[in-house]
Protein backbone atom coordinates (compact mmCIF):
# COMPACT_ATOMS: atom_id res chain seq x y z
CA UNK A 1 0.00 0.00 0.00
CA UNK A 2 1.58 3.22 -1.17
CA UNK A 3 0.33 5.78 1.35
CA UNK A 4 1.48 3.62 4.21
CA UNK A 5 4.94 3.24 2.80
CA UNK A 6 5.29 6.96 2.28
CA UNK A 7 4.08 7.51 5.80
CA UNK A 8 6.80 5.23 7.13
CA UNK A 9 9.38 7.10 5.09
CA UNK A 10 8.08 10.36 6.53
CA UNK A 11 8.36 8.98 10.02
CA UNK A 12 11.92 7.86 9.51
CA UNK A 13 12.76 11.25 8.04
CA UNK A 14 11.25 13.11 10.98
CA UNK A 15 13.19 10.89 13.35
CA UNK A 16 16.46 11.61 11.56
CA UNK A 17 15.78 15.32 11.50
CA UNK A 18 14.92 15.36 15.17
CA UNK A 19 18.07 13.51 16.10
CA UNK A 20 20.06 15.96 14.03
CA UNK A 21 18.26 18.77 15.83
CA UNK A 22 18.91 17.27 19.18
CA UNK A 23 22.61 18.02 19.09
CA UNK A 24 23.51 21.49 17.87
CA UNK A 25 20.63 23.95 18.18
CA UNK A 26 19.68 22.76 21.60
CA UNK A 27 22.49 24.66 23.19
CA UNK A 28 19.59 25.84 25.28
CA UNK A 29 18.07 22.55 26.30
CA UNK A 30 20.23 19.59 25.30
CA UNK A 31 23.15 21.02 27.20
CA UNK A 32 21.14 20.64 30.31
CA UNK A 33 21.41 17.01 31.35
CA UNK A 34 18.31 15.41 32.84
CA UNK A 35 19.63 16.01 36.35
CA UNK A 36 19.43 19.68 35.64
CA UNK A 37 15.85 19.37 34.60
CA UNK A 38 15.14 17.55 37.80
CA UNK A 39 16.88 20.25 39.76
CA UNK A 40 14.66 22.95 38.32
CA UNK A 41 11.49 21.10 39.09
CA UNK A 42 12.28 19.85 42.53
CA UNK A 43 10.55 21.37 45.51
CA UNK A 44 13.54 23.56 46.28
CA UNK A 45 11.97 26.93 45.91
CA UNK A 46 13.82 29.16 43.60
CA UNK A 47 14.69 32.51 45.01
CA UNK A 48 15.94 34.99 42.48
CA UNK A 49 17.36 37.33 45.11
CA UNK A 50 19.30 35.22 47.51
CA UNK A 51 19.86 32.00 45.67
CA UNK A 52 23.13 30.58 46.99
CA UNK A 53 24.07 29.16 43.58
CA UNK A 54 24.64 32.71 42.39
CA UNK A 55 21.82 32.57 39.88
CA UNK A 56 20.39 35.81 41.17
CA UNK A 57 17.89 36.57 38.47
CA UNK A 58 16.42 33.28 37.40
CA UNK A 59 18.52 33.20 34.25
CA UNK A 60 18.93 29.45 34.48
CA UNK A 61 15.19 29.04 34.63
CA UNK A 62 14.62 31.37 31.75
CA UNK A 63 17.21 29.47 29.75
CA UNK A 64 15.72 26.13 30.59
CA UNK A 65 12.30 27.36 29.57
CA UNK A 66 13.52 29.07 26.45
CA UNK A 67 12.55 27.31 23.26
CA UNK A 68 13.58 28.14 19.72
CA UNK A 69 10.68 29.53 17.71
CA UNK A 70 11.94 29.92 14.16
CA UNK A 71 8.50 29.55 12.60
CA UNK A 72 6.85 32.10 14.87
CA UNK A 73 4.80 33.55 11.99
CA UNK A 74 3.21 30.20 11.21
CA UNK A 75 2.77 29.44 14.90
CA UNK A 76 1.03 32.71 15.64
CA UNK A 77 -1.32 32.10 12.72
CA UNK A 78 -2.06 28.59 14.01
CA UNK A 79 -2.56 29.97 17.51
CA UNK A 80 -5.28 32.25 16.17
CA UNK A 81 -6.74 29.41 14.10
CA UNK A 82 -6.94 27.04 17.07
CA UNK A 83 -8.28 29.81 19.26
CA UNK A 84 -11.14 30.45 16.83
CA UNK A 85 -11.69 26.73 16.46
CA UNK A 86 -12.04 26.47 20.22
CA UNK A 87 -14.48 29.34 20.62
CA UNK A 88 -16.52 28.72 17.48
CA UNK A 89 -16.65 24.94 17.35
CA UNK A 90 -15.09 22.96 20.18
CA UNK A 91 -16.46 24.97 23.10
CA UNK A 92 -20.09 25.13 21.91
CA UNK A 93 -20.02 21.44 20.98
CA UNK A 94 -18.41 20.36 24.23
CA UNK A 95 -20.75 22.57 26.30
CA UNK A 96 -23.79 21.07 24.61
CA UNK A 97 -22.37 17.60 25.00
CA UNK A 98 -21.79 18.29 28.67
CA UNK A 99 -25.44 19.23 29.14
CA UNK A 100 -26.81 16.29 27.18
CA UNK A 101 -24.50 13.52 28.32
CA UNK A 102 -24.60 12.68 32.04
CA UNK A 103 -21.35 12.88 33.97
CA UNK A 104 -20.99 9.11 34.63
CA UNK A 105 -21.16 8.47 30.89
CA UNK A 106 -18.59 11.16 30.16
CA UNK A 107 -16.34 9.69 32.82
CA UNK A 108 -16.70 6.24 31.25
CA UNK A 109 -15.87 7.56 27.80
CA UNK A 110 -12.78 9.20 29.26
CA UNK A 111 -11.83 6.00 31.07
CA UNK A 112 -12.31 3.95 27.92
CA UNK A 113 -9.89 6.00 25.83
CA UNK A 114 -7.48 6.29 28.72
CA UNK A 115 -7.44 2.53 29.10
CA UNK A 116 -7.07 1.98 25.36
CA UNK A 117 -3.85 3.97 25.43
CA UNK A 118 -2.54 2.07 28.46
CA UNK A 119 -0.12 -0.05 26.40
CA UNK A 120 1.45 3.10 24.96
CA UNK A 121 2.11 4.51 28.42
CA UNK A 122 3.33 1.09 29.58
CA UNK A 123 5.90 0.84 26.80
CA UNK A 124 7.14 4.35 27.54
CA UNK A 125 7.57 3.45 31.22
CA UNK A 126 9.71 0.52 30.09
CA UNK A 127 11.72 2.72 27.70
CA UNK A 128 12.61 4.93 30.65
CA UNK A 129 13.33 2.04 32.99
CA UNK A 130 10.50 3.03 35.31
CA UNK A 131 9.64 -0.47 36.41
CA UNK A 132 7.32 0.49 39.24
CA UNK A 133 5.28 2.72 36.95
CA UNK A 134 5.23 0.02 34.28
CA UNK A 135 3.89 -2.44 36.84
CA UNK A 136 1.20 0.03 37.82
CA UNK A 137 0.18 0.68 34.21
CA UNK A 138 0.11 -3.04 33.50
CA UNK A 139 -1.94 -3.87 36.57
CA UNK A 140 -4.47 -1.14 35.89
CA UNK A 141 -4.78 -2.18 32.26
CA UNK A 142 -5.43 -5.81 33.14
CA UNK A 143 -7.96 -5.01 35.87
CA UNK A 144 -9.85 -2.34 33.95
CA UNK A 145 -9.89 -4.17 30.63
CA UNK A 146 -11.52 -7.19 32.26
CA UNK A 147 -13.37 -6.38 35.46
CA UNK A 148 -13.69 -2.76 34.34
CA UNK A 149 -15.66 -3.72 31.20
CA UNK A 150 -13.11 -2.88 28.48
CA UNK A 151 -11.94 0.13 30.44
CA UNK A 152 -15.27 1.85 30.94
CA UNK A 153 -14.65 1.83 34.67
CA UNK A 154 -11.49 2.67 36.48
CA UNK A 155 -11.62 0.35 39.47
CA UNK A 156 -8.26 1.38 40.90
CA UNK A 157 -8.53 5.16 40.60
CA UNK A 158 -7.88 5.68 44.30
CA UNK A 159 -4.82 3.44 44.51
CA UNK A 160 -1.68 5.52 43.95
CA UNK A 161 0.49 2.55 42.99
CA UNK A 162 -1.81 1.87 40.02
CA UNK A 163 -1.82 5.49 38.92
CA UNK A 164 1.74 6.41 38.03
CA UNK A 165 2.51 9.65 36.17
CA UNK A 166 1.49 9.32 32.53
CA UNK A 167 4.42 8.71 30.21
CA UNK A 168 4.57 9.37 26.49
CA UNK A 169 7.24 9.05 23.83
CA UNK A 170 8.04 12.76 23.87
CA UNK A 171 8.89 12.38 27.56
CA UNK A 172 10.95 9.28 26.80
CA UNK A 173 13.02 11.30 24.33
CA UNK A 174 13.29 14.10 26.87
CA UNK A 175 14.41 11.61 29.46
CA UNK A 176 17.34 10.74 27.20
CA UNK A 177 18.20 14.43 26.97
CA UNK A 178 16.72 15.08 23.54
CA UNK A 179 15.98 18.80 23.45
CA UNK A 180 12.76 20.45 22.39
CA UNK A 181 14.09 21.29 18.95
CA UNK A 182 11.69 24.11 18.26
CA UNK A 183 8.16 25.12 19.07
CA UNK A 184 5.35 24.14 16.68
CA UNK A 185 1.65 24.81 16.95
CA UNK A 186 -0.23 22.29 14.88
CA UNK A 187 -3.67 23.15 13.57
CA UNK A 188 -6.28 21.05 15.45
CA UNK A 189 -3.67 19.34 17.63
CA UNK A 190 -2.30 22.41 19.37
CA UNK A 191 1.09 23.27 20.84
CA UNK A 192 4.02 20.91 20.52
CA UNK A 193 7.72 20.90 19.79
CA UNK A 194 9.72 19.01 17.23
CA UNK A 195 10.64 16.42 19.84
CA UNK A 196 7.10 16.04 21.10
CA UNK A 197 5.77 15.80 17.54
CA UNK A 198 8.10 12.91 16.89
CA UNK A 199 6.90 11.54 20.22
CA UNK A 200 3.26 11.84 19.23
CA UNK A 201 3.95 10.00 15.99
CA UNK A 202 5.70 7.27 17.96
CA UNK A 203 2.78 7.02 20.36
CA UNK A 204 0.36 7.02 17.49
CA UNK A 205 2.22 4.11 15.88
CA UNK A 206 2.19 2.27 19.20
CA UNK A 207 -1.52 2.49 19.78
CA UNK A 208 -3.15 -0.84 18.95
CA UNK A 209 -5.37 0.36 16.11
CA UNK A 210 -2.71 2.29 14.18
CA UNK A 211 -0.24 -0.50 14.77
CA UNK A 212 -2.59 -2.89 12.96
CA UNK A 213 -2.84 -0.36 10.16
CA UNK A 214 0.90 0.01 9.89
CA UNK A 215 1.53 -3.72 9.60
CA UNK A 216 -1.33 -4.01 7.15
CA UNK A 217 -3.76 -5.98 9.25
CA UNK A 218 -7.20 -5.27 7.88
CA UNK A 219 -9.58 -5.28 10.80
CA UNK A 220 -12.45 -3.87 8.75
CA UNK A 221 -14.31 -0.96 10.34
CA UNK A 222 -11.92 -0.88 13.27
CA UNK A 223 -8.99 0.23 11.16
CA UNK A 224 -10.86 2.51 8.77
CA UNK A 225 -9.92 6.18 8.69
CA UNK A 226 -13.50 7.25 9.37
CA UNK A 227 -13.57 5.26 12.59
CA UNK A 228 -10.28 6.75 13.68
CA UNK A 229 -11.29 10.32 12.96
CA UNK A 230 -14.61 9.81 14.74
CA UNK A 231 -12.92 8.24 17.73
CA UNK A 232 -10.44 11.10 17.93
CA UNK A 233 -13.18 13.71 17.71
CA UNK A 234 -15.25 12.04 20.42
CA UNK A 235 -12.21 11.88 22.63
CA UNK A 236 -11.36 15.54 22.15
CA UNK A 237 -14.94 16.71 22.75
CA UNK A 238 -15.29 14.45 25.77
CA UNK A 239 -11.99 15.57 27.29
CA UNK A 240 -12.84 19.21 26.67
CA UNK A 241 -16.17 18.79 28.43
CA UNK A 242 -14.22 18.42 31.69
CA UNK A 243 -12.09 21.49 31.13
CA UNK A 244 -14.40 24.18 29.79
CA UNK A 245 -13.21 27.52 31.09
CA UNK A 246 -9.61 26.59 31.80
CA UNK A 247 -8.33 27.82 28.46
CA UNK A 248 -10.23 31.08 28.86
CA UNK A 249 -8.75 31.73 32.28
CA UNK A 250 -5.19 31.22 31.15
CA UNK A 251 -5.82 33.40 28.14
CA UNK A 252 -7.43 36.20 30.15
CA UNK A 253 -4.65 36.09 32.69
CA UNK A 254 -1.99 36.73 30.06
CA UNK A 255 -0.58 39.97 28.73
CA UNK A 256 0.66 38.11 25.68
CA UNK A 257 -1.39 34.91 25.34
CA UNK A 258 0.86 33.42 22.65
CA UNK A 259 3.90 33.75 24.84
CA UNK A 260 2.04 32.63 27.97
CA UNK A 261 0.85 29.41 26.34
CA UNK A 262 4.24 28.68 24.85
CA UNK A 263 5.89 29.02 28.23
CA UNK A 264 3.14 27.03 29.95
CA UNK A 265 3.58 24.22 27.43
CA UNK A 266 7.34 24.05 27.95
CA UNK A 267 7.06 24.25 31.76
CA UNK A 268 4.41 21.54 31.80
CA UNK A 269 6.52 19.24 29.64
CA UNK A 270 9.65 19.88 31.71
CA UNK A 271 7.79 18.95 34.87
CA UNK A 272 6.43 15.78 33.26
CA UNK A 273 9.85 14.72 32.04
CA UNK A 274 11.25 15.31 35.52
CA UNK A 275 8.61 13.09 37.09
CA UNK B 1 3.54 1.36 87.43
CA UNK B 2 6.36 2.57 85.27
CA UNK B 3 4.15 2.19 82.21
CA UNK B 4 1.43 4.25 83.81
CA UNK B 5 3.93 6.92 84.66
CA UNK B 6 5.23 6.93 81.12
CA UNK B 7 1.74 7.23 79.70
CA UNK B 8 1.11 10.12 82.03
CA UNK B 9 4.23 11.86 80.83
CA UNK B 10 3.27 11.17 77.24
CA UNK B 11 -0.21 12.55 77.74
CA UNK B 12 1.21 15.64 79.39
CA UNK B 13 3.66 16.03 76.53
CA UNK B 14 0.96 15.70 73.89
CA UNK B 15 -1.38 18.07 75.66
CA UNK B 16 1.22 20.76 75.97
CA UNK B 17 2.82 20.50 72.53
CA UNK B 18 -0.11 20.00 70.18
CA UNK B 19 -1.87 23.29 70.88
CA UNK B 20 1.45 25.08 70.52
CA UNK B 21 1.98 23.53 67.09
CA UNK B 22 -1.50 24.55 66.03
CA UNK B 23 -0.94 28.14 67.06
CA UNK B 24 2.22 28.55 64.99
CA UNK B 25 0.18 27.76 61.84
CA UNK B 26 1.98 25.28 59.68
CA UNK B 27 2.14 26.10 55.96
CA UNK B 28 -0.66 23.68 55.12
CA UNK B 29 -2.97 25.15 57.72
CA UNK B 30 -2.21 28.60 56.34
CA UNK B 31 -3.56 27.44 52.98
CA UNK B 32 -6.41 25.32 54.25
CA UNK B 33 -8.11 27.92 56.45
CA UNK B 34 -8.72 30.55 53.74
CA UNK B 35 -9.48 27.95 51.06
CA UNK B 36 -12.14 26.38 53.26
CA UNK B 37 -13.51 29.84 54.00
CA UNK B 38 -13.73 30.60 50.27
CA UNK B 39 -15.68 27.40 49.66
CA UNK B 40 -18.13 28.41 52.37
CA UNK B 41 -18.57 31.81 50.72
CA UNK B 42 -19.05 30.15 47.31
CA UNK B 43 -21.75 27.87 48.70
CA UNK B 44 -23.46 30.63 50.67
CA UNK B 45 -27.03 30.84 49.33
CA UNK B 46 -27.06 34.57 50.03
CA UNK B 47 -24.61 35.03 47.16
CA UNK B 48 -26.56 32.90 44.73
CA UNK B 49 -28.85 35.87 44.24
CA UNK B 50 -28.14 37.74 41.06
CA UNK B 51 -26.31 41.01 41.39
CA UNK B 52 -24.57 39.91 44.55
CA UNK B 53 -21.47 38.85 42.69
CA UNK B 54 -19.33 41.84 43.42
CA UNK B 55 -20.07 41.64 47.14
CA UNK B 56 -19.06 38.00 47.02
CA UNK B 57 -15.91 38.88 45.14
CA UNK B 58 -14.93 41.45 47.77
CA UNK B 59 -15.57 38.95 50.51
CA UNK B 60 -13.39 36.30 48.84
CA UNK B 61 -10.65 38.81 48.20
CA UNK B 62 -10.62 39.82 51.86
CA UNK B 63 -10.14 36.18 52.89
CA UNK B 64 -7.59 35.27 50.25
CA UNK B 65 -5.41 38.35 50.05
CA UNK B 66 -3.46 37.81 53.30
CA UNK B 67 -2.43 34.36 52.02
CA UNK B 68 -0.21 35.89 49.37
CA UNK B 69 3.01 37.83 49.57
CA UNK B 70 2.37 40.10 46.62
CA UNK B 71 5.60 42.06 47.10
CA UNK B 72 7.48 38.83 46.68
CA UNK B 73 5.34 37.69 43.74
CA UNK B 74 5.84 40.96 41.88
CA UNK B 75 9.57 41.03 42.57
CA UNK B 76 10.03 37.44 41.44
CA UNK B 77 7.94 37.85 38.31
CA UNK B 78 9.97 40.87 37.20
CA UNK B 79 13.23 39.26 38.37
CA UNK B 80 16.26 40.78 36.65
CA UNK B 81 14.47 43.96 35.64
CA UNK B 82 13.28 44.82 39.14
CA UNK B 83 16.21 47.18 39.67
CA UNK B 84 15.01 49.29 36.73
CA UNK B 85 11.86 50.14 38.68
CA UNK B 86 12.03 53.14 41.01
CA UNK B 87 10.33 52.89 44.40
CA UNK B 88 7.07 54.46 43.25
CA UNK B 89 6.95 52.16 40.23
CA UNK B 90 7.64 49.13 42.39
CA UNK B 91 4.75 50.00 44.69
CA UNK B 92 2.36 50.76 41.86
CA UNK B 93 3.30 47.65 39.90
CA UNK B 94 2.83 45.42 42.94
CA UNK B 95 -0.56 46.92 43.63
CA UNK B 96 -1.87 46.66 40.06
CA UNK B 97 -0.49 43.16 39.56
CA UNK B 98 -2.11 41.98 42.81
CA UNK B 99 -5.50 43.38 41.81
CA UNK B 100 -5.19 41.91 38.35
CA UNK B 101 -4.38 38.43 39.67
CA UNK B 102 -7.13 38.65 42.27
CA UNK B 103 -9.74 39.66 39.72
CA UNK B 104 -8.72 37.02 37.21
CA UNK B 105 -8.76 34.04 39.53
CA UNK B 106 -11.67 35.04 41.75
CA UNK B 107 -13.77 35.54 38.64
CA UNK B 108 -12.76 32.05 37.53
CA UNK B 109 -13.77 30.29 40.75
CA UNK B 110 -16.94 32.37 41.05
CA UNK B 111 -18.03 31.47 37.57
CA UNK B 112 -17.10 27.84 37.62
CA UNK B 113 -17.17 26.37 41.07
CA UNK B 114 -18.94 23.02 40.78
CA UNK B 115 -18.18 21.40 44.10
CA UNK B 116 -14.59 20.62 43.28
CA UNK B 117 -12.87 18.94 46.19
CA UNK B 118 -9.51 20.07 47.48
CA UNK B 119 -7.22 17.26 48.59
CA UNK B 120 -4.23 18.16 50.74
CA UNK B 121 -1.40 15.81 49.85
CA UNK B 122 1.30 17.10 52.16
CA UNK B 123 3.93 19.72 52.80
CA UNK B 124 7.65 19.70 52.12
CA UNK B 125 10.09 21.91 53.94
CA UNK B 126 13.15 23.08 52.15
CA UNK B 127 14.32 25.09 55.14
CA UNK B 128 12.87 26.95 58.09
CA UNK B 129 11.66 29.65 55.76
CA UNK B 130 10.73 27.79 52.57
CA UNK B 131 7.98 25.23 52.17
CA UNK B 132 5.76 23.74 49.51
CA UNK B 133 2.18 22.63 50.14
CA UNK B 134 0.89 20.05 47.67
CA UNK B 135 -2.78 19.91 46.88
CA UNK B 136 -5.04 18.51 44.23
CA UNK B 137 -8.25 19.93 42.85
CA UNK B 138 -10.55 17.03 42.11
CA UNK B 139 -13.10 17.90 39.47
CA UNK B 140 -15.32 15.01 38.47
CA UNK B 141 -12.70 12.54 37.26
CA UNK B 142 -9.95 15.08 36.75
CA UNK B 143 -7.15 15.61 39.24
CA UNK B 144 -5.38 18.92 38.88
CA UNK B 145 -2.18 19.24 40.93
CA UNK B 146 -1.77 22.65 42.55
CA UNK B 147 1.32 23.38 44.65
CA UNK B 148 1.76 26.45 46.80
CA UNK B 149 5.32 27.62 47.40
CA UNK B 150 5.58 29.51 50.60
CA UNK B 151 8.01 31.77 52.34
CA UNK B 152 8.18 32.77 55.96
CA UNK B 153 9.41 36.28 55.47
CA UNK B 154 9.40 39.60 57.20
CA UNK B 155 5.97 39.25 58.75
CA UNK B 156 7.03 35.96 60.35
CA UNK B 157 4.17 33.97 58.95
CA UNK B 158 3.89 31.65 55.97
CA UNK B 159 2.85 33.40 52.77
CA UNK B 160 2.51 32.15 49.20
CA UNK B 161 5.01 33.48 46.68
CA UNK B 162 4.26 31.14 43.77
CA UNK B 163 1.56 28.74 42.65
CA UNK B 164 2.40 25.78 40.45
CA UNK B 165 -0.54 24.35 38.52
CA UNK B 166 0.14 21.19 36.54
CA UNK B 167 3.84 21.89 36.67
CA UNK B 168 3.44 25.47 35.44
CA UNK B 169 4.73 28.16 37.77
CA UNK B 170 2.62 31.29 37.68
CA UNK B 171 5.56 33.50 38.55
CA UNK B 172 7.78 32.00 35.87
CA UNK B 173 5.02 32.25 33.31
CA UNK B 174 4.69 35.97 33.97
CA UNK B 175 8.46 36.31 34.10
CA UNK B 176 8.82 35.38 30.42
CA UNK B 177 6.00 37.73 29.45
CA UNK B 178 7.33 40.65 31.50
CA UNK B 179 10.88 40.03 30.31
CA UNK B 180 9.83 40.29 26.69
CA UNK B 181 7.82 43.46 27.32
CA UNK B 182 10.61 45.04 29.36
CA UNK B 183 13.18 44.23 26.69
CA UNK B 184 11.40 46.81 24.52
CA UNK B 185 9.54 49.08 26.94
CA UNK B 186 10.12 50.99 30.14
CA UNK B 187 8.65 49.83 33.47
CA UNK B 188 6.09 52.66 33.27
CA UNK B 189 4.75 51.19 30.03
CA UNK B 190 4.41 47.74 31.54
CA UNK B 191 2.45 49.25 34.43
CA UNK B 192 0.31 51.10 31.89
CA UNK B 193 -0.42 47.84 30.04
CA UNK B 194 -1.43 46.13 33.26
CA UNK B 195 -3.58 49.09 34.22
CA UNK B 196 -5.36 49.01 30.86
CA UNK B 197 -6.04 45.32 31.25
CA UNK B 198 -7.26 45.83 34.78
CA UNK B 199 -9.60 48.65 33.71
CA UNK B 200 -11.08 46.47 30.97
CA UNK B 201 -11.47 43.63 33.43
CA UNK B 202 -13.19 45.82 36.01
CA UNK B 203 -15.56 47.11 33.36
CA UNK B 204 -16.45 43.57 32.30
CA UNK B 205 -16.91 42.42 35.88
CA UNK B 206 -19.15 45.37 36.68
CA UNK B 207 -21.60 44.37 33.95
Amino acid sequence: MKPRRSFLILMVWVLIVSVAWASPPTAVSADAPPEDVVASADPIPFDPFDDPSGDSYGDKDLMLQAVADPIVGFNRAMFVFNDKLYFWVLKPVASGYRVVVPTPVRVSVKNFFFNLLGPVRFVNCLFQGKWRSAEGEFGRFVVNSTAGCLGLFNLVSDKPQFNPPEEDFGQTLGYYAVGNGFYIIWPLFGPSTLRDTVGSIGDWALNPVSFMQLVNVDAGELTSTTTNVTAYSVRVVNDTSFRIGDYETLKNAALDPYEAFRNAYIQNRLSKIAQ
Amino acid sequence: MILKHMLGTLAFFLLTTIPAAAVSMEPMATIKAPVDAVIVILNDPEHKVKGNKSAQRDEIWKVVKPMFDFDEIAKRAVARNWSDFNDAEKAEFTDVFAQFLGNTYIDKIQGEYHNEQIVYLGQDFYSDTYAEVKTQIVRETLKIPVNYRMLKGGEDRWMVYDIIVEGVSLVKNYRTQFASILSKDKPAQLIQQLNDKLAKQNKRLAE
